[in-house]
């Protein structure tokens, strides 16, 4: 995985910062997997044990999740965290994203 | 979601069995061999042309799904090396396929992985909707067409039930590989 930098004030410079922004970037992304057609049951719930360790139970209430309600929420975590669990969703053919928690 | 198994898991040993050791065995027949590797070669074929094909966009799908600019920067990254890793997986499925020896947990998640890309392709070529499992809709349209569209209608038959065997072909796989967790 690529890892993302981000740029940095000049020593003596003052930086603006967005309050509105500080305080989203505290809360945790999350990573959704959302329901399609095409991806079977049993596949979908596979891939949630062997990439999250989720035990059987766990990884199929998530699966019936995206199932039934259409998506659901399979970790969370910092934005680089985040962006590696929806690279490795992808590697399986999974429909993930991610985005900030909203709570 | 699919659930193919009730419709094709009637063999009581399946294609893809689980060894005593941890490794896996795919016993397949020549034909369906040769079949799965030239459409996984297709697959790798379409890939490296390009992956801008409406037809391959499941395989590399939107990250940030409310952020067009953090999405293009997440693509600008990432879009080669999920590339990279499919082309690998592919060429290990090709491998396994064109050998009959015992295959190791990483091949057999190079195996499952590109035939799940297959399906998500074909499946995206074949419009499948969610409503599309059970339907008996498929045959009555064969049966009421005829002359252009009786061929066209065949084809969809064709590819249709080749997403279904890849369907069962997953549904062994998966069940192997989770009788090792």
């Amino acid at each position: 995985m690529s890892e993302f930098t981000f740029a940095s004030s000049q020593p003596g410079q003052v930086q603006e910062v967005d309050l509105a922004d500080e305080t989203k970037s505290d809360r945790p992304w999350i990573v959704i997997v959302w329901n399609d057609p095409i991806n079977l049951m049993s596949y979908v719930t596979f891939v949630f044990q062997k990439l999250f360790g989720y035990s059987l139970e766990k990884a199929t209430e998530l699966m019936l999740d995206v199932h039934h309600k259409g998506r659901a929420v399979v970790s969370s975590g910092s934005r680089e965290r985040a962006e590696f669990d929806v690279y490795r969703l992808h590697e399986h053919g999974l429909w993930a994203t991610m985005e900030h928690d909203s709570l | 979601m699919g659930d193919y198994g009730a419709r094709f898991a009637v063999k009581k040993n399946g294609p893809v069995v689980r060894l005593k050791n941890g490794n896996f065995k795919i016993d397949l027949a020549d034909d369906h061999r040769r079949l799965l590797t030239q459409l996984i070669e297709q697959l790798r074929d379409s890939l490296t042309t390009t992956t801008d094909d409406a037809n391959l966009r499941r395989l590399f799908p939107t990250a940030y799904h409310n952020d067009a600019k953090k999405d293009a920067e997440y693509q600008r990254l990432m879009r080669d090396e999920l590339l990279e890793s499919r082309l690998a997986a592919i060429d290990i499925a090709i491998s396994v396929l064109t050998n009959d020896n015992e295959i190791t947990d990483e091949q057999i998640d190079s195996f499952s992985r590109s035939i799940n890309s297959l399906r998500l392709v074909l499946g995206t070529t074949l419009d499948i909707a969610e409503s599309d499992y059970g339907s008996q809709s498929d045959a009555q349209q064969s049966e009421n067409s005829d002359g252009d569209e009786a061929s066209e209608a065949d084809e969809y038959l064709i590819q249709k039930e080749l997403y279904e065997y890849l369907g069962w072909l997953l549904e062994w796989t998966v069940s192997a590989q989770s009788s090792g967790l």
